[in-house]
């Protein structure tokens, strides 16, 4: 009876961690996807005109969103990765 | 909307009067250079903070005594109350004296004046004041050239000394027509309100020639040529000391909240001296023609007598004064409180704010807020562009190539009443809510906003260094030196723009992921000049002097832009901000990005999601 007890508040404990860790990427999916539209409306800016005088910022901010985004893909994938192990377990 | 019209109407009487009155031009130029010279004063004061002077000063006015017997000697030796009388706020503005210290100096001056009259009316000796300030001025400016900090702080005291001899000199040389023209006796009132008419007549006529010594010696003359009667005279002596406290308060109008609270303390003891004296006119002149028959002075023998009546009614007063000086100074401490007129103050710091943890993070939010707009404009007013280009789409590149001059602004001024106060206010609210039941969030969270003020503070503060070079070589002929210097102001100048739009983003809006470009932005322009630099240095565009002002300037305009962003990072973040940290750059990773051209290339995204 203990260890069925002590078993299933495991599992609580387990799963209240894998929520935590989906919130996690919800909320990183939401801010990629506002960096995603930046990104394309900063991208139409520069198209429309390439020799505006604020082009090389532009530039740099899309090289910004750029590394932002990949940054928040990386911890997607490693937060994905911790669920699916936990999965096996 | 009053000193819209104040100033123009002050203008066009001065002017009217310059071209009427050629003795009017004359005592107009006197009162503006008594201010003058009062200014050069605290200026050459302020060269001995913290030296000697100080030590010396404090010494001799570290109690009652010594303060009295300091002004009433140094009264004597300058034989102008007036002068030591403004020498003294200037010393209580540059906080070298305390007030009470400057309250005893101001009561000693008082009796050390009487010494005047004695002198006139015993010896009829007058110094020629005029006279004297020319080897002042001229020893002044002498001093003032050189490079000691010492010798240019005598040299602006030499300046402000002779300024206000020079100033008086030109008032009594414009009243000279005036003075001829008095006949007193016409005048001849007796009774209280004799008393009261020449008490006014006395104290207009030291107003206008700003010394009180100078009324004496009208006094006099006007008492030994019969054109006024004893007891008149009594009175007009009364007002010249009331004038000359006038005079005083005049010259404190230019000083700080301790020189104004001094000129008050003059004022309120020279009416209260005033009061006794034409309330007791009578029992005062029976109580001179005693002492004056103890010491020998003949009972006709009205000039001498009429300076022991002047040394005796000032007595009185230094008497009833002396033991309520400590109280005195309190009640000046207190209610004299000025604030400087622009100065800015707090919209959101209500005392109720502080009822919560929340509500008080709230307010103090809102008035960094306010701060960081304050600095908004003074930094946009500090690069000499107008704050409507920068928050509008025109070109900033052009707007700053075509600029035909840098603004004139007194930065140090601007500081002391749009930032600093406000910045004090919002460090005192903090202290006080952090003082109250907080939580750990709230705490961190004004600490936060503390340092927010405090970047922006610092902003304000290179701008100051930056723009006393802009003034110097924004406008350069030489166009190496003119585009360096348009390059650093394009480079703030973009900045504002961003951090105006994105103040005005949606708080959801990723602002604070945008601040990363902005680091990087300010990164690579910044390795971009120090490059232009050393490519003018080695083609020698410009000398090292000059490349040192611009790499100093460069510094500085970093410093604006690196803490505005700093602020900028703490007043724009959004309740996301937790995994806004998650994705927001680290100092290595912006460096390196400011360093190398990054690849233009897209992720693959591994969550579903397009990285294109």
């Amino acid at each position: 009876m203990k260890t069925k007890n002590l078993l299933s508040r495991l599992t609580r404990f387990l799963d209240a961690d894998t929520k935590t860790q989906q919130k996690e990427i919800k909320s990183i999916r939401e801010l990629l996807k506002k960096l995603k539209q930046k990104e394309r409306d900063l991208k139409e800016k520069l198209d429309k005109r390439p020799d505006r005088e604020d082009a090389d910022d532009i530039r740099i901010k899309l090289d910004v969103i750029y590394a932002q985004r990949l940054k928040g893909l990386d911890r997607v994938k490693q937060l994905k990765e911790e669920c699916k192990g936990k999965d096996k377990e | 909307m009053l000193r819209r019209f104040v100033l123009p109407l002050v203008l066009l009487v001065l002017a009217y009067g310059f071209w009427a009155s050629s003795e009017f031009k004359e005592v107009a130029a006197g009162v503006a250079l008594f201010l003058f010279g009062m200014m050069c004063l605290e200026e050459g004061f302020k060269a001995f903070t913290g030296g000697t002077l100080e030590v010396l000063l404090r010494k001799s006015t570290d109690r009652l005594w010594k303060s009295l017997a300091f002004g009433i000697g140094s009264t004597a030796l300058m034989q102008s109350s007036t002068l030591v009388s403004l020498v003294t706020i200037s010393f209580v503005s540059a906080e070298m004296i305390t007030l009470a210290g400057g309250i005893g100096i101001i009561i000693g001056a008082n009796l050390g004046t009487t010494t005047g009259a004695w002198l006139i009316a015993g010896l009829g000796l007058r110094i020629d004041i005029g006279g004297y300030a020319m080897p002042m001025l001229v020893f002044g400016v002498i001093f003032m050239l050189q490079k000691s900090k010492s010798l240019k702080g005598v040299g602006y005291l030499l300046l402000g000394v002779g300024f206000l001899f020079l100033g008086i000199h030109f008032m009594k040389e414009g009243f000279e027509a005036l003075q001829q023209g008095f006949d007193l006796s016409a005048f001849a009132v007796s009774g209280y309100a004799g008393v009261l008419l020449f008490t006014l007549i006395g104290m207009l006529i030291t107003v206008i020639m700003q010394s009180s010594h100078a009324t004496l010696l009208v006094i006099l003359t006007a008492l030994a040529a019969g054109q006024v009667s004893y007891e008149n005279a009594l009175a007009l002596a009364i007002g010249a000391n009331l004038g000359s406290a006038i005079t005083t308060a005049l010259g404190g109008m230019a000083a700080n909240l301790g020189g104004k609270r001094l000129a008050f303390a003059h004022l309120g003891f020279n009416l209260m001296t005033a009061a006794v004296g034409i309330l007791f006119i009578n029992q005062l002149a029976w109580l001179v023609d005693h002492v004056a028959a103890l010491i020998g002075i003949a009972e006709q023998d009205h000039m001498l007598k009429l300076a022991l009546f002047h040394t005796l009614f000032n007595l009185v007063g230094v008497l009833l004064i002396l033991p309520v000086v400590k109280q005195f100074e309190q009640l000046l401490m207190h209610y004299v409180t000025f604030t400087p007129s622009g100065s800015e103050k707090p919209l959101y710091l209500y005392p109720d704010a502080l009822d919560t943890p929340s509500t008080a993070v709230a307010a103090v939010r809102k008035e960094v807020e306010h701060l960081f707009d304050n600095a908004w404009g003074l930094l946009a007013h500090g690069l000499s562009l107008r704050r409507s280009v920068i928050d509008s789409e025109d070109s900033l590149s052009e707007a700053v190539k075509y600029t035909r001059r840098i603004m004139s602004l007194d930065v140090d001024d601007l500081y002391e009443q749009k930032i600093k106060s406000l910045h004090s206010d919002i460090v005192s609210f903090i202290g006080e809510a952090q003082s109250r039941e907080t939580t750990q969030v709230s705490s961190e969270e004004l600490y936060r906003l503390r340092q927010a003020s405090r970047d922006i503070v610092e902003a304000i503060k290179a701008m100051k260094h930056l723009h006393k070079n802009l003034s110097r070589y924004g406008m350069s002929p030489n166009p190496a030196i003119r585009e360096r210097y348009d390059s650093m102001r394009l480079v703030v100048a973009r900045l504002l723009r961003e951090l105006r739009q994105l103040r005005k983003a949606e708080p959801e809006d990723v602002t604070n992921l945008s601040l990363d470009a902005l680091r990087v932005s300010l990164q690579k322009s910044s390795r971009s000049l120090m490059d232009e630099i050393d490519e003018m240095i080695r083609h020698r565009r410009f000398t090292a002097s000059v490349a040192t002002s611009i790499m100093n300037d460069e510094a500085y305009a970093h410093d604006v832009c690196q803490n505005l962003i700093d602020a900028a990072q703490v007043l724009f973040s959004s309740a996301t901000s937790n995994v806004d940290d998650l994705l927001s750059l680290d100092e290595h990773e912006i460096q390196s990005m400011a360093s190398a051209v990054q690849p233009d290339k897209q992720p693959q995204d591994q969550s579903g999601e397009s990285r294109s």
